[in-house]
């Protein structure tokens, strides 16, 4: 090419000229998305009949989370009208996916949602109020739904644009039999006594921490039960719920950094933590290569069919003994998108799953999770010495203590891939100081915020 | 001139070492594809039990069927096409030489060496506002105007050399230019398209960036794009990811394998990027 | 395009061709004009709509704050302002060009070492497998050769594995998610695709060589390296050229490779601007910013490509 344009220098001017022609004619000079009107009518009248008319339901998931795809199975063997056609990706994916499935006019009735206040300046997502009015979700205890509401440009108050197939809650999964080879015969009551434990693996040969940082940080999860720990949690709600004037850049996220890399330099995580990812994790994990993993009950019923008896679970412990726990706790959380073709039925859907007896054994059973629903219908126990029915147990304390928090990785739509996990990344391999690293997160966030 | 016995030696060592690392990866992909599902093989070691069934399992997954026959339908709504207006144009720029033909041509040339992210996004809102996202449309109409810098390219590389006397001829004995095109220009020009041919296809069955922008049902995208859906949802599978990438890459290669001396020629000629 | 140039059959000059125009050929010019045009005008018309309107869209999306379902806001060139100040953006540029060296370079470098080595060796049925293998990586898709070399350089693979048997396995890591291997580990892959490519136009340009030429250096008394600088070298400078275009296209634009192997991590160690551009574009709803990357991607490939074509045919009769 570049041989024949420069043979014709005089005529370069000319075709750029030409193109700029074309160029013109074609864009008619507007400016981009002035013919594109998205007004969406909230205040529409809803019904909560199903109807007996087929209906399909396009349902965007989780892969290696069959919780979605059990109860939209049980639900078409209940209502044989409804049929479901499930997508699968893996949760990075959706999180890249998501806007752009959303806006095209091929978007899935119910999809799992990363965060949420993007998608709804956006008005990518339905409003549910009138679905909460309809169908009296006012029973539900109210802060099960809080972290599912988003107000003017911020969370936790105002609509409610999401529903949980079940409310999750993290903590620390531990090996018992390596757990039992380093003298550990109790869970750490405190972060110190933790911290003994992981040096005591060490020095043992067990690795003392599996955890995931490929493509979005897992260490982030340990990163934040410290966080949670070492100040006020409600600084941290504030920061997810993008409240005026919160900020990152506090002493308790500081020293948190400060402790992840102490960590990272004690070599308590695994020296591929970077190219590992949450499957390669947990595969590890339940192959006895690790005494500790943090993560969420979604995982409780794997483990208990992979590694039943060795495996228990506790939340993450307090600064100072006797302390009130706090943990990230977060619906698992589905929206229904503003361009569903059926959103009464994904609505119902959502519904059932919260209030069907069969539903909520399923979202035990298979997720793991505690069902959430309204306050007087029970909780469906799970087996005994199951680590199941460890964490179900840990969901009900920490709601008694309501110590639960939102996770940081969920403050904006891209805090966490532009800055939490790449920061972290670094921070693990030397290449970020805790201080640099608060305040890159701080940086994103305020960019986004001012977008 | 003759060759050494050491030269000749050392030449063949360093192809076969050259030979091994290209074809190290698959047969890596292969061991690994042949573990017990649910298993992290290392790196290469044959199974003790080779689970072939992981390619069943993998086929089923992936949708291979589908797969293949939408990849097909792509390549079938767009080499066609694209051959036969480059094939046209060639023909008016190189041989007609109609007037202005050379502005036309230098505009062509414009998009010789865009990269396709350079119009990805405004591609997205044009298919959006022809309502064509997520069909199969969406990847065939863009592919044909992006291949047409290339293709006019090289057919009128051809007909520039095709001396004006034969048109000359076959005017005198009363032709049509229609005729003269299909009759006397495009038999003579077979080689140049069949090499044409090879390429788009190729190009075609291997497009990823359309793919994942502008189509988001797998079984409606090429074969590449399809390739990343499935390490989408079963990246973190590696034995069955492993059969299912193979699987995938089969079609191609038996394509390949079948037509290698003109593909080879195609892509010298061509020196193509996939 | 991400494909190219040079080496379609001849033609190169079309001036010589042509006849002098006789009031004939003029005759014949003027009737054939109209339905000329007819002839070029379906390709025009695909190309103009699905390529040039796309391309002005760019240039004006660039201009734009634009989240891609609103109405848009004028910024001037604040996006393109962003880009070069950026300190993440700059580093993306950065990379793709780090990746030049491995996707050109070596692959051409080490293309001329093995052609030299094989000069005439190619031919026959050992020839023929020997190429067919070679071109195999670049007929297979790049998203294929990502996810294969993922393996390969994952914790568990083959390449550690060969580095703990030969007792290296304290260099043994995970080479994709490493920061300090993580570029040149997709560099790798980018080579391994090209290689064969590289080698094989390597391969037949030598063939075409006058073996006179050789003779006369031999006789000169050139050893193997005066030989090779002072006859492989030039005469192969259209097809090192047609190398290095094709190659570094494929450098800056890349995408499947990087997008299958290390989405861009660790950190933004491998993240390239195709990456970015679709990240801005699509999923943080930043669509202004991401045509101005496009644009800038745009030229850099222009203004690598250029002078390399303008050099391989410099001196040529």
């Amino acid at each position: 090419m570049a041989e024949l344009l420069t043979k014709f220098p005089r005529r370069r001017t000319v075709l750029l000229a030409s193109l700029l022609a074309v160029g013109m004619t074609a864009t008619a000079c507007s400016a981009p998305g002035e013919d594109r009107s998205s007004t969406q009518k909230s205040d529409a009248a809803v019904k909560t009949e199903l109807g007996t008319g087929p209906v399909t339901l396009e349902m965007y998931a989780e892969t290696g989370f069959p919780l979605a795809k059990a109860l939209a199975d049980e639900f078409s063997k209940q209502h044989s009208n409804v049929t479901f056609n499930i997508r699968e990706d893996q949760f990075t994916v959706i999180v890249e996916n998501a806007p752009r499935v959303m806006a095209s006019d091929n978007s899935p009735d119910i999809i799992r949602l990363p965060t949420m206040v993007d998608l709804v300046k956006d008005d990518l997502l339905k409003n549910l109020d009138p679905y909460f009015t309809a169908y009296g979700w006012d029973k539900f205890p109210a802060s099960q739904l809080m972290q599912l509401r988003v107000g003017e440009n911020t969370r936790g108050t105002g609509s409610l644009y999401g529903m949980g197939l079940g409310y999750s809650v993290t903590g620390v999964f531990y090996n018992k039999k390596l757990a039992s080879q380093i003298g550990m015969t109790q869970p750490p009551a405190t972060v110190a006594e933790f911290e003994e434990l992981l040096a005591k693996a060490k020095t043992g040969g067990v690795q003392p921490i599996m955890q995931f940082n490929k493509n979005t940080a897992g260490i982030n999860f340990p990163h934040q039960a410290l966080q949670n720990q070492f100040g006020d949690p409600t600084q941290v709600a504030d920061w997810i719920f993008q409240k005026p004037g919160a900020t990152f850049d506090t002493p308790a996220a500081l020293k948190a950094t400060q402790t992840i890399q102490k960590w990272a330099q004690a070599g308590y995580f695994t020296k591929d933590a970077n190219a590992l990812d949450y499957a390669g994790m947990v595969g590890e994990f339940q192959k006895g290569n690790g005494l500790f993993m943090f993560n969420g009950d979604w995982e409780s019923a794997n483990l208990d069919k992979s590694m039943p008896g060795n495996v228990g679970f506790f939340l993450f412990p307090t600064e100072s003994p006797g302390g009130k726990h706090v943990a990230m706790s977060a619906p698992n959380t589905f929206g229904v998108s503003a361009k569903a073709k059926n959103p009464d039925a994904a609505a119902y859907f959502l519904n059932w799953v919260h209030t069907n007896a069969k539903a909520r054994e399923i979202s035990v059973t298979v997720g793991g999770s505690s069902p959430g629903g309204p306050s007087d219908l029970p909780v469906p126990s799970a087996a005994p010495n199951t680590v199941l029915a460890e964490t179900l147990k840990a969901s009900q304390q920490l709601g008694a203590e309501n110590g639960a928090v939102d996770f940081t990785a969920n403050a904006t739509g891209g805090i966490f891939a532009a800055a939490i996990t790449p920061e972290m990344q670094k921070l693990i391999a030397g290449q970020q100081t805790p201080e640099g690293y608060v305040k890159a997160v701080q940086a994103e966030y305020q960019k986004e915020l001012s977008r | 001139m003759n060759l050494s016995r050491r030269e000749q030696l050392t030449g063949r060592v360093f192809l076969i070492a050259l030979i091994v690392v290209t074809l190290l990866p698959f047969v890596s992909m292969l061991s690994a594809a042949l573990q017990p599902r649910g298993t992290v093989p290392s790196g290469l070691e044959w199974p003790s039990d080779p689970q072939w069934g992981n390619f069943a399992d993998a086929f089923t997954a992936a949708n291979m069927g589908a797969l293949l026959r939408s990849s097909l339908l792509i390549v079938a709504g767009v080499v066609p096409v694209s051959v036969l207006i480059a094939t046209m144009a060639g023909f008016g720029l190189g041989q007609l030489r109609v007037p202005g033909g050379r502005l036309v041509f230098g505009l062509f040339l414009l998009g010789l060496t865009l990269p396709f992210e350079a119009v990805v996004t405004p591609l997205y809102y044009q298919m959006q506002d022809l309502g064509l996202l997520n069909t199969r449309w969406a990847i065939i109409l863009p592919l044909i105007g992006l291949y047409m810098p290339f293709a006019v390219f090289w057919m009128r590389a051809h007909f520039t050399n095709v001396p004006v006397e034969l048109s000359e001829a076959a005017r005198v004995d009363g032709s049509s230019t229609w005729q003269l095109f299909w009759r006397v220009q495009v038999p003579l020009a077979r080689p140049a398209i069949a090499s044409l041919t090879i390429l788009m296809f190729l190009w075609t069955w291997n497009q990823f960036l359309l793919a994942i922008v502008l189509v988001d049902d797998a079984t409606k995208r090429t074969m590449a794009g399809a390739l990343g859906a499935f390490q989408g949802q079963w990246g973190t599978d590696l034995v069955l990811l492993c059969a299912g990438s193979l699987l995938i890459l089969t079609p191609t290669l038996i394509v390949f394998l079948i037509f290698q001396r003109q593909f080879i020629k195609a892509l010298i000629q061509g020196s193509v990027k996939g | 395009m991400t494909s190219a140039l040079g080496s379609a059959p001849t033609g190169r000059d079309d001036s010589r061709a042509r006849p002098t125009p006789t009031r004939a050929h003029r005759f014949r010019w003027a009737r054939a004009a109209g339905t000329g045009w007819l002839y070029v005008l379906p390709a025009l018309v695909m190309y103009a709509v699905f390529v040039l309107r796309p391309l002005v869209l760019t240039l004006q999306y660039s201009l734009y704050d634009w989240n891609g379902i609103g109405v848009a806001r004028w910024v001037g060139l604040d996006n393109y302002l962003t880009v070069f100040t950026d300190s993440d953006l700059l580093k993306i540029i950065g990379n793709a060009i780090v990746l030049i060296v491995f996707f050109s370079f070596i692959p051409v470098a080490l293309g001329l070492l093995v052609a030299s080595m094989v000069r005439r060796i190619t031919t026959g049925a050992f020839g023929t497998v020997v190429r067919t293998i070679l071109f195999m990586p670049q007929v297979i898709p790049l998203v294929a050769a990502g996810i294969a070399w993922s393996w390969l350089l994952s914790s568990n693979g083959l390449v550690n594995q060969a580095l703990r048997a030969v007792g290296l396995g304290g260099v043994a890591r995970a080479w994709l998610g490493d920061f300090d291997t993580a570029l040149p580990a997709v560099g790798v892959i980018g080579a391994w695709v090209l290689l064969g490519l590289c080698t094989i136009l390597l391969v037949t340009g030598m063939s075409k060589i006058d073996p006179a030429l050789y003779e006369a250096a031999r006789l000169d008394g050139a050893g193997p390296v005066r030989e090779f600088l002072a006859v492989t070298l030039p005469s192969l400078r259209q097809e090192i050229g047609v190398c290095l275009t094709v190659t570094i296209i494929a450098a800056l634009a890349s995408f499947d490779i990087v997008y299958i192997s290390t989405s861009g991590g660790p950190g933004l160690q491998t993240t390239v601007p195709g990456l970015e551009i679709y990240r801005l574009a699509f999923s943080q709803r930043q669509v202004g910013l991401a045509s101005a990357l496009a644009v800038v991607l745009m030229l850099l490939v222009l203004a690598c490509v250029l002078p390399i074509q303008r050099l391989s045919r410099g001196e040529k009769p």
